[in-house]
């Protein structure tokens, strides 16, 4: 029943997308959609900032070039077509002509040339535009991206939360991004606009009327409203105090799906594919011995993190790109539960068992107030590498700075890190394993992690644009970081979107929330 | 013709007739017995994953309390947090007392700027809200049973050291002060061997509810996450498993339990001691 | 005019104190290792040295440590608490925005306690060695005994799980509407659980006051000449001898208003009410040195008027004590 309903919804969504789906009596105007998230922006303009927090009211507020559905597939949306060069190296993008930003002010191709140049250079995410040379604007309504290179990643670039397309005249005015003050009362062109906002509380988003594709969006409201605590989401959703909301704790996962009325899928996070690993400093005895990297991964249970600590919830993640991605290579390296091994791997790697049956002690980072999502594994590990003679001492950092400085400047031995992929390789894996990203810097290559046979692999599949020959490139590189373990990637977090039955036409593309819910209605009276 | 009986015992006598403080007293040896010797009957691992995570108390035979998130066995980390939990009692309450004792001596029998300064110093800590500074505390310096237990005595020594000093005020103004001053005694023997023992009732009275007082709080530092990662405690067991209240109560409820009973004797104890100390209350 | 004199001495003292907290928490708060531009960047979600050297220049993080307090000090003199790494507002707004809250807890949570306190300690003093009294001093302890936060999370298992009878998180529905006294009503709804729980925690001391200040106050003179002009039990306990036990009740209820932000942070922790705890707790764990230290700065402001406010109370409420000292 559920499962008909959903693939029924899934099929408009994307005709809908498309401009092809009829605009049916079924899609009913009117009411308030409240989500629930224990994630807390920091304000609300994701061309800055990333993350969960911010691209989910960011992405309402603010309209993107493209738009991209539950199979990966580009639609229009602020760009009502669009034209890659033959050469790879500019794209054409032909803007819709009616769309208005909230002040009242027509969206320019001049915003978009603004936009992308902002986000080179102030988002986090340096390799999304880093190959753009510029953006030029023939006129208002075209705007010609230049690259320096092929860049196979630039499309989705241009989706979701990584492009919202900002007013010039709100944001040229001389003032640095990351700090602007319209950051925090920001002017789109989306269909939701900001009514108020309460930091660390609720963010209320009213109907844009004049929002430029006809007739949407079908909400009068959305309130997100940021709730700390896991139970307590938990807790809202189920008393309906909340109709939609993301969670990752196995108690809220498995508590919700039994409820009544209220639809739990794993389905919205394809694009930023949220891979939880252990991650090793190479640069230190014992871990910068291979050996010693792949012996751990042999003593750990994966099974046993899967079904009891993550309650069946999660899934398995095996390698450094999302599993639901086609470019992750299912032949690569694994390692199931041996301890024997393990132990043969220590033995040999020249760590003999002591008199009390430790071969050597390793620490591991922890952060408090980090949800259990993340918290049970370090307490696992430390029961779990004493079967094979691995004492763990854990360190607390008392704060995320901390731990986040620990990490950036190599002072550290193993630590639990939640990485996302972000859509294209080339966004969120590259980071992590290319010897020119060892930078003090978190979410970097913090490992230390160096190969030049890597970095080669990766750079060539940074600018190549056929798809085959692109996922050789990477089935290569995945060969080699899962032999040789800079990070062992353990689970995929178990993100998960909660939605009211009575929602119709749910977001679930690829980016979930994190894209525009003008299509989101209610088949029903709330 | 009545037996001369020294004022401890005549106190010591009343506690005995006080039927709760008794009662706390008994409660507080077994708790603390259990703590101190429990590991010589259940040797165990409080790390081991026993059986499946949140196994339901007496579902299964050998795991009395049930299993936390983990698996692990809750009675045995109860056994073996027990010990962090009231060290830290105990020593935040040791400093708490020295450093309150010290201040209120001093400001208490010097009197005139003395008195003044550390009095303004008292107030000033007193004015400091306590659990954040602690949390500030505990951040700086990282989380560890020694650092928590400094925190704790620093942001707690105020109360102690105003109950010295008004001790103090009182007595020094009693003869035997003023004889013993007389025959030539020095300040610091008047303070340490004439004063203090006379103001002592009162302050052991107030150093058994600090140490109820530290356990609470290195509770909540614990529960907030801000504990001794590498120790167990009672508080940090609330802490790790309130993720997983909605679906199993016990690994909250019954660290909560143990912290509760222990403070509760704790409190009995000394509520007993300000009886039996206080003539007030005895003559009626 | 003596009193206003008195007044303003206190409040200046106040304002010193209040120096000495923000000197000593800025001191130590920049004596943690790390930066605050690696903060904000980690927030960010990773960035390059150049962007936190100029995170640096924005927050003033590049001048020396004395020249920073300074230009906070003078701040501060303006009434601006600086910028929250954060959340890039300012500190103040935050602050403000979540005063309401935690105001609202700590004086329900106190009435609760109080009243209760007081009609549990009255009870219990009319005859001291009854089952009442013992049942009363028992139970007392129980409340102060039991961490504040585990009876909180006790609290939301009944209140949620088995008796779903009140909200066990937040301020006011999320799709509540309405205004004046539906929203007052809404919003007192949800505080029933917080407000309880944190009242349970000094219920004890106030029943145990009373019952002491009672049992003085039954045994003196003036009350057996009450009873014997023949007045009722009731307006005895109530008329009289209720009076005098005032006095040390506002002594405690002064005293103990540092302890109510303590608990109010745990209570606001497990409740999800948006009140300071919550904003100083997340602001520990980010390392969000303005906010802290504005938090810091409003929860001592607030001792330091809790104890002037006991102080003339009591001067008011007892004229013998009208001179200062202690």
């Amino acid at each position: 029943m559920r499962l008909t309903r959903r693939t029924f919804v899934g099929t408009s969504a994307s005709l809908m997308a498309l401009g092809l789906g009829p605009v049916s009596a079924q899609e009913r105007r009117g009411g308030q959609l409240v989500i629930v998230t224990g994630e807390n922006p920091r304000h609300l303009n994701p061309a800055v900032q990333s993350g969960v927090a911010t691209a989910i009211p960011g992405t309402q507020i603010f309209a993107s070039p493209l738009r991209v559905d539950e199979n990966w597939d580009l639609h229009p949306y602020l760009a009502e077509s669009w034209a890659l060069a033959e050469d790879g190296l500019s794209l054409t993008l032909n803007l819709v002509s009616n769309a208005k930003f909230h002040d009242g002010m027509p969206v320019t191709s001049e915003d978009v040339a603004f936009s992308i140049m902002t986000i080179k250079a102030n988002h986090p995410f340096q390799t999304m535009f880093g190959p753009v040379e510029s953006v030029e604007t023939p006129d208002a309504t075209t705007a010609i991206i230049r690259l320096s290179q092929p860049h196979p990643a630039l499309l989705l670039a241009l989706t979701g939360a990584l492009c919202p397309i900002l007013p010039k005249h709100v944001y040229d005015d001389g003032q640095e991004m990351p700090t602007h003050p319209a950051n925090n009362a920001p002017i789109g062109s989306g269909p939701f606009k900001l009514a108020e906002y309460r930091p660390g509380e609720q963010i209320t988003l009213q109907r844009f009327d004049e929002f430029f594709i006809e007739g949407r969006p079908y909400l009068d409201e959305i309130i997100i409203r940021i709730v700390r605590d896991a139970s307590s989401v938990t807790l809202s959703l189920e008393s309906g105090e909340a109709d939609a909301g993301m969670i990752t704790d196995s108690t809220a996962i498995s508590r919700l799906s039994a409820t009544d009325g209220l639809m739990v899928t794993p389905r919205g996070f394809e694009g930023i594919g949220p891979i939880q690993w252990l991650a090793f400093n190479t640069r230190v005895a014992p871990l910068d011995d291979m050996r010693v990297r792949q012996a751990i991964a042999y003593a750990m249970d994966r099974d046993f993190i899967l079904n009891a600590l993550m309650r069946g919830v999660a899934s398995s993640q095996k390698g450094p790109i999302i599993e639901s991605s086609p470019f992750f290579n299912p032949d690569m390296p694994s390692y199931n539960l041996d301890l024997d091994r393990a132990n043969a791997l220590l033995d040999e790697a020249g760590h003999p068992r002591g008199a009390d049956g430790t071969r050597f002690t390793l620490t591991m980072e922890t952060i408090p107030g980090r949800d259990s999502a993340t918290g049970n594994i370090p307490e696992y590990l430390r029961s779990q590498l004493r079967e094979v003679g691995i004492e763990v001492e854990l360190r607390a950092s008392p704060d995320f700075p901390t731990w986040a400085g620990r990490l950036a400047s190599g002072d550290f031995m193993m630590s639990m890190d939640i990485v996302f992929n972000w859509g294209d390789p080339v966004i969120g894996v590259h980071r992590t394993y290319l010897s020119t990203n060892i930078r003090p810097v978190i979410w970097s290559n913090t490992q230390g992690y160096a190969n030049p046979e890597v970095d080669d692999l990766l750079e060539r599949a940074g600018r190549e644009t056929n798809f085959e020959e692109r996922k050789a490139l990477y089935g290569q590189f995945q060969d080699i970081v899962g032999e040789e373990l800079p990070v062992y990637w353990i689970n995929a977090l178990p993100y998960h979107n909660v939605f009211d039955d009575r929602i119709g036409n749910p977001p679930l593309t690829i980016w979930g929330m994190m894209q525009a819910m003008d299509q989101v209605y209610w088949t029903e009276d709330r | 013709m009545t037996k001369a009986v020294s004022p401890l015992g005549e106190a010591w006598g009343q506690f005995l007739r006080n039927k709760p403080a008794v009662a706390g007293l008994a409660l507080l040896i077994v708790i603390v017995g259990f703590v101190l010797y429990g590991h010589f009957l259940f040797n165990a691992d409080p790390y081991r994953i026993v059986w499946g995570p949140l196994t339901a108390p007496g579902e299964r035979e050998g795991i009395p309390l049930g299993t936390d998130f983990l698996g692990r066995d809750i009675f045995v980390l109860l056994l073996k947090g027990g010990g962090p939990t009231m060290a830290v009692g105990l020593s935040a309450a040791l400093l708490t007392v020295v450093i309150g004792i010290a201040m209120g001596a001093l400001a208490g029998y010097f009197g005139g700027w003395v008195d003044d300064l550390l009095m303004r110093l008292t107030e000033f800590f007193q004015v400091l809200p306590a659990l954040l500074f602690a949390m500030v505390l505990v951040t700086l310096f990282a989380p560890s049973l020694v650092t928590i237990s400094f925190a704790i005595g620093i942001v707690s020594w105020p109360g102690t050291a105003r109950l010295t000093r008004a001790e103090f005020l009182r007595i020094r103004e009693l003869e035997y002060v003023t004889a013993a001053r007389s025959i030539g005694a020095g300040n610091s023997r008047i303070i340490w061997k004439v004063i203090l023992p006379n103001a002592l009732p009162p302050l052991i009275v107030s150093a058994a509810l600090t140490v109820g007082v530290a356990i609470l709080f290195e509770a909540g530092l614990s529960f907030l996450g801000l504990g001794d990662p590498n120790t167990i405690s009672w508080g940090q067991m609330i802490g790790q498993n309130r993720n997983f209240l909605l679906e199993a109560w016990w690994p909250v409820a019954i660290p909560g339990l143990a912290i509760f009973f222990t403070v509760f004797a704790v409190s009995l104890v000394g509520d007993g001691l300000n009886d039996a100390f206080n003539p007030k209350l005895r003559s009626r | 005019m003596a009193m206003m004199r008195y007044i303003l001495q206190r409040l200046l003292y106040g304002l010193i104190l209040m120096l000495g907290v923000v000197v000593l928490n800025f001191f130590l708060i920049h004596a943690a290792p790390g930066d605050a531009a690696e903060v904000i960047a980690g927030e960010m979600g990773g960035t390059t040295e150049e962007m936190m050297a100029q995170i640096r220049a924005h927050y003033g993080l590049d001048q020396s440590i004395m020249v920073q307090l300074w230009i906070y000090l003078k701040q501060i003199a303006m009434g601006d608490l600086g910028t929250s790494y954060h959340f890039n507002r300012p500190v103040t707004e935050l602050i403000l925005q979540r005063l309401g809250p935690t105001v609202m807890l700590a004086l329900s949570a106190q009435l609760i306690a109080m009243l209760l306190g007081v009609v549990l300690g009255v009870l219990s003093s009319r005859r001291p060695q009854g089952i009442l009294s013992g049942f009363v001093s028992v139970f007392s302890t129980v409340g102060y005994a039991a961490p504040v936060f585990w009876t909180g999370l006790m609290l939301v298992i009944l209140f949620a799980v088995w008796i779903p009878l009140f909200p066990v998180e937040g301020y006011v529905s999320a799709r509540f509407r309405g205004t004046g006294l539906a929203y007052a009503l809404n919003v007192a709804w949800h505080l029933v659980l917080p407000a309880t729980t944190l009242g349970i925690l000094f219920l004890a001391q106030y029943a145990r006051l009373s019952r002491t200040a009672m049992i003085e106050v039954l045994g003196a003179d003036y009350i057996r000449t009450a009873r014997a002009k023949g007045l009722g039990e009731g307006k005895v306990t109530f008329n009289h001898a209720l009076r005098n036990a005032v006095l040390p009740i506002l002594t405690i209820a002064g005293l103990q208003f540092g302890n109510l932000i303590s608990g109010a942070l745990l209570v606001e922790t497990v409740f999800n009410w948006p009140g300071m705890g919550r904003l100083a707790f997340d602001s520990v764990l980010r390392r969000d040195y303005p906010t802290l230290l504005g938090v810091l700065f409003f929860a001592s402001a607030f001792v330091v008027l809790a104890n002037l406010l006991t102080d003339l109370s009591y001067r008011f409420a007892d004229p013998r004590i009208r001179t200062g000292g202690r």
